[in-house]
């Protein structure tokens, strides 16, 4: 079933008058000015990565590599270095800080987080292997010899031990085949260990460590770094969602069935109107009941929030997710957020084609109501494999309507041939015989991975650059 | 990642690195200086085996230094003590030197040769040798000042010193072994021990 | 020696402050009627069980490898220095005094900051030994502990007061020092001791920068100029603190301690080089 929307209605609720031209030029200023501050951080990261390996150096580290004992010795303590680096810049890339957040978005921050895990496990474990060689050679003792001296006759040694075994916890129940075999819960409270073995690594920097010790001005540079990152948590992972929470005092006021297996459940509080604008992007929920309050959600708004009335959709999805429908009106929310890309920030062009699938709808919903676009310049693609399963389609058709947006409704089974995120009956099509305007618009793609990656290649393909696509996953 | 962010975070990282190795190198260039003894030790050990009457193959070494210092202001090679030994051979007096092994004693003058001060950390430094029967028999450090001449007023001063001519060792003939604890207890213990049944 | 009378020589060994302590004591040959060998080892063997004993009331104190001493307690923070016995608060005040005056080269703190008083507790039981066995009337003897040497009078005592002038000044205790690049060698060799009334020196110690490179312990930050610094001096305490006081100073502590205290030093630098006072200059060769 394929229904074309269209309505040259004036909009209902125009968010800002401005010219189509001032929106162009606004919106291509501000995805500039992001991508410098993308690389700005890239270079960031990369620079402390260096700066580790060059304070080393500026110690005379470079004057080690002339003996195998040394350069072996030199080896750990440069994998170390580096490691911690990466420890550190994982963790700034998990504290939430809004700049990375609004930068390279909540999703990419936790990609690229992941991607550094093991690089930096194997680094922590080639500190420790090439330490006992080289420490080994020059006390002619075999590395687990050494060890055995080490844990025995250096302060602090043992809990580096300690902190080592935790990393590697750490990371191996993070690999994905390992992760699927636990609830999140447990990996969950396993991640939590983290911190845990970065503090037992501490110790033994600080007594030990050559670059660390007392009168080293390099100590300066690792003290520095490490009371940024712990500033950062304590800042944005600690205080920010308690201040949100106390701010806004969100509590539940009702839940709705929202069609097939989902409800939406709307929530009031205080100064909500502060949250307008936020629409897409996600906050992360507890909601404070017995056997719920310990699980949090990450979920997308629904609607735009407006004073007094906040709303999310949410479909049984995990175990948590399940329970979350028969959440009872009165219960306590705490929140933080909001987090990702997935919103108006991330614009770069006048054009806007939002396309959702099943729950990934609802979020869509929210950019809609108050994205700023020109009547006419806006499209808006439901993807269903049942009509049950396009979860808000009469607001959002209405939206569309008052907005002057084109709204497709794409019900089926999947295509077997041509374009995988279409359905069968629109073989043969494309994204951009959907949206004439599509290389001129940016491309809000929600919904399962791989139908998201599709569309995202689909768009891609029609020459789209990476600034103008727009995605969040939902499949936690 | 994008192509400026990529060629930026080059840049950087290896400006950074850039930045850290040179003062890196400074500080190894510094330490070095204590290399006057190290090389010269290298030197030390044809001074030693040339005192000690056997016309060691390390006189090859000591030949290239003298010859240097021989030269009228060539001496600046033997100055620096680790000059000595390499700039000799870089100067070709090691290429002779390997061949001088026997003429060398034909080669060196006898005398006392004073090379060139050189600046060091530790302040002005000077090697003298002392040449007799074509090997060098002596090396010295005649003159050691630091910037401020404070080092002129102590002359307890410790100086670089080669490891010939501290008074020499084996465990067969001392009466107790001094060294730093932490090192070599077992090594210590038992050496002791070896010490002890040997006096008792 | 004249009549050839065999000098009695002999050692014994005992495990304190987890290092081994060895005492040599000579003994004139036998000369007097009463006298006999199996004197000088019941003396010798009633002089180790009196500085073993010696040791042992320091260790008890000061040990930081065992828990319920003072202090470790102080080390935990359990016990405040100011409610320490009188006897710890006077060597914490020692080392504090040390620091002074070696500009802070020498620190009663470990780099983690625990207080850590074993250094120069280690040097005062050797010198409270070494009275002790001047107490007993032993006049030749040679105290190692791990390391660090206390010597008095000579290896090789003639009998006699009057020694045959022809003899000349007796032989000193000679102290090989550990190389610490190759630990199964000796790197140099200093008579202690010998001389009375000389300028001689009785004490030698030896310190090192940790062996497994400079990574472990940057005492006062930056590498270790020195890997290793032998002092000699008048007395124990002295050479131990000066000795520790040079490798983490470095240079500008050695030409500091050269220029007050009146020592010998032999340092081994990173680089394998050497520095030395005269007095570690072999005597020339005639």
């Amino acid at each position: 079933m394929t229904t074309a929307l269209r309505s040259a209605d004036r909009p209902a609720q125009p968010p800002r008058p401005r010219t189509a031209n001032g929106l162009a030029r606004t919106l291509r200023q501000r995805g500039r000015r992001r991508l410098l501050r993308e690389d700005f951080l890239t270079v960031l990261a990369w620079a402390s990565g260096a700066a580790a390996v060059a304070l080393y150096l500026a110690d005379g580290g470079a004057g080690q590599f002339n003996n195998l004992t040394t350069a072996t010795t030199s080896i750990g303590i440069i994998a170390g270095l580096v490691g911690t680096d990466l420890v550190l810049v994982m963790l700034l890339l998990a504290a939430r800080i809004p700049l990375i957040d609004g930068t390279v978005g909540h999703d990419r921050a936790m990609e690229i987080h992941g991607k550094l895990g093991k690089p930096a496990l194997y680094l922590i474990l080639a500190h420790m292997v090439f330490l006992l060689i080289g420490y080994g050679l020059a006390d002619r003792l075999n590395p687990i010899a050494e060890g055995v001296s080490m844990w025995n006759s250096l302060p602090d040694m043992w809990i580096a031990f300690i902190s080592t075994v935790l990393f590697i916890l750490v990371v191996v129940t993070s690999l994905v085949a390992v992760r699927r075999r636990y609830p999140y819960e447990f990996w969950y409270v396993v991640h939590l260990l983290t911190y845990a073995a970065v503090l037992t690594a501490l110790p033994h920097q600080f007594s030990e460590g050559q670059l660390f010790a007392p009168g080293q001005w390099q100590r300066w540079y690792w003290i520095v770094f490490y009371l940024v990152v712990l500033a950062a948590l304590l800042r944005y992972r600690i205080w920010a969602p308690i201040a949100l929470t106390f701010r806004h005092q969100l509590s539940v006021t009702r839940v709705v069935s929202a069609g097939d297996g989902a409800v939406s459940i709307e929530l009031t509080g205080l100064r909500l109107e502060e949250l307008s604008g936020a629409g897409g992007r996600f906050f992360i929920w507890r909601f404070l009941a017995p056997g719920l309050w310990w699980h949090h959600h990450p979920f997308s708004l629904s609607a735009d929030p407006v004073a007094g009335r906040l709303r999310i959709t949410v479909r049984n999805l995990g175990k948590g997710s399940a329970a979350l429908t028969s959440v009872r009106p009165g219960t306590k929310v705490a929140v933080s957020g909001p987090y990702g890309l997935f919103g108006h920030a991330a614009r770069t062009r006048p054009g806007l084609v939002l396309v959702g699938s099943g729950i990934g709808i609802t979020p869509l919903r929210a950019i809609l109501e108050r994205a700023e676009f020109e009547p006419g310049e806006a499209t808006v693609i439901l993807r269903a494999s049942t009509p049950e399963t396009l979860y808000l389609r009469d607001e959002i058709a209405e939206l569309c309507r008052q907005r002057g947006a084109t709204m497709y409704e794409l019900v089926g089974q999947r295509a077997r041939h041509g374009n995988p995120w279409l359905p069968r009956n629109q073989t043969g099509l494309a994204l951009s015989d959907y949206v004439p305007n599509l290389r001129a618009s940016d491309v809000y793609v929600c919904g399962p991975k791989k139908w998201t990656d599709a569309v995202l290649q689909d768009a891609k393909s029609a020459g789209l650059s990476d600034e103008q696509l727009h995605h969040e996953r939902f499949d936690w | 990642m994008r192509a400026r962010a990529a060629a930026a975070a080059a840049l950087a990282s290896f400006g950074i690195l850039a930045l850290g190795w040179q003062a890196g190198a400074q500080s190894i260039e510094a330490s070095k200086v204590v290399g006057v003894t190290n090389s010269a030790t290298g030197t030390a050990g044809s001074a030693s085996s040339g005192s000690a009457g056997s016309p060691g193959s390390g006189s090859s070494a000591s030949s290239g230094g003298t010859t240097a210092a021989g030269g009228t202001t060539g001496a600046g090679g033997t100055s620096t003590g680790s000059t000595g030994s390499t700039g000799s051979s870089t100067s070709g007096s090691g290429s002779t030197s390997s061949g001088s092994q026997s003429s060398a004693s034909s080669g060196l003058k006898n005398g006392t040769f004073t090379g060139a001060t050189e600046q060091t950390r530790y302040g002005l430094i000077q090697v003298q040798i002392v040449v007799s029967g074509g090997k060098i028999t002596d090396v010295q450090t005649p003159q050691l000042t630091g910037d401020d001449m404070r080092s002129d007023m102590i002359n307890s001063e410790a100086a670089p010193i080669l490891r010939s001519e501290v008074l020499q060792a084996q465990s067969a003939n001392v009466d107790t072994v001094s060294g730093a604890t932490y090192t070599s207890e077992g090594y210590l213990a038992s050496l002791q021990a070896a010490l002890n049944s040997a006096h008792a | 020696m004249p009549e050839n009378q065999p000098t009695g020589l002999g050692a014994r060994t005992f495990l304190a402050m987890g290092t081994v302590v060895s005492l040599s004591a000579a003994f004139p040959g036998v000369t007097d009627p009463q006298d006999d060998g199996a004197s000088g080892s019941r003396r010798l063997e009633a002089a180790v069980r009196v500085i073993e004993a010696d040791f042992a009331a320091l260790e008890e104190r000061f040990s930081l490898f065992r828990a319920e001493s003072e202090a470790s307690a102080v080390a935990q923070g359990v016990l405040r220095l100011a409610s320490a016995s009188a006897e710890t608060r006077a060597v914490y005040a020692d080392a504090i005094e040390w620091r002074r005056r070696t500009h802070g080269a020498f620190t009663p703190e470990r780099p983690d900051g625990i207080l850590d008083l074993s250094g120069i507790v280690k040097a005062r039981a050797i010198a409270e030994a070494g009275r002790s066995l001047e107490a007993l009337g032993l006049t030749d003897w040679c105290l190692n502990a791990g390391g660090d040497v206390l010597v008095s009078g000579t290896p090789a005592p003639s009998n006699a007061a009057q020694s045959a002038p022809e003899e000349g000044a007796p032989r000193p205790w000679l102290a090989g020092i550990v190389d610490p690049d190759d630990r199964r060698t000796l790197l140099a060799a200093y008579p202690l001791g010998g001389t009375p009334g000389c300028a001689a020196r009785r004490a030698l110690a030896t310190s090192g920068s940790a062996e497994r490179g400079d990574h472990i312990w940057a005492l006062g930050g930056g590498r270790p100029e020195f890997v290793q610094v032998s002092v000699a001096a008048g007395d124990i305490e002295t050479a131990d603190v000066l000795a520790t006081a040079i490798v983490s100073g470095g240079r500008e502590m050695l030409d500091l301690a050269t220029a007050q205290w009146d020592i010998d030093v032999l340092a081994v630098t990173d680089d394998g080089g050497l520095l030395a006072t005269p007095g570690f200059r072999a005597p020339k060769a005639a």
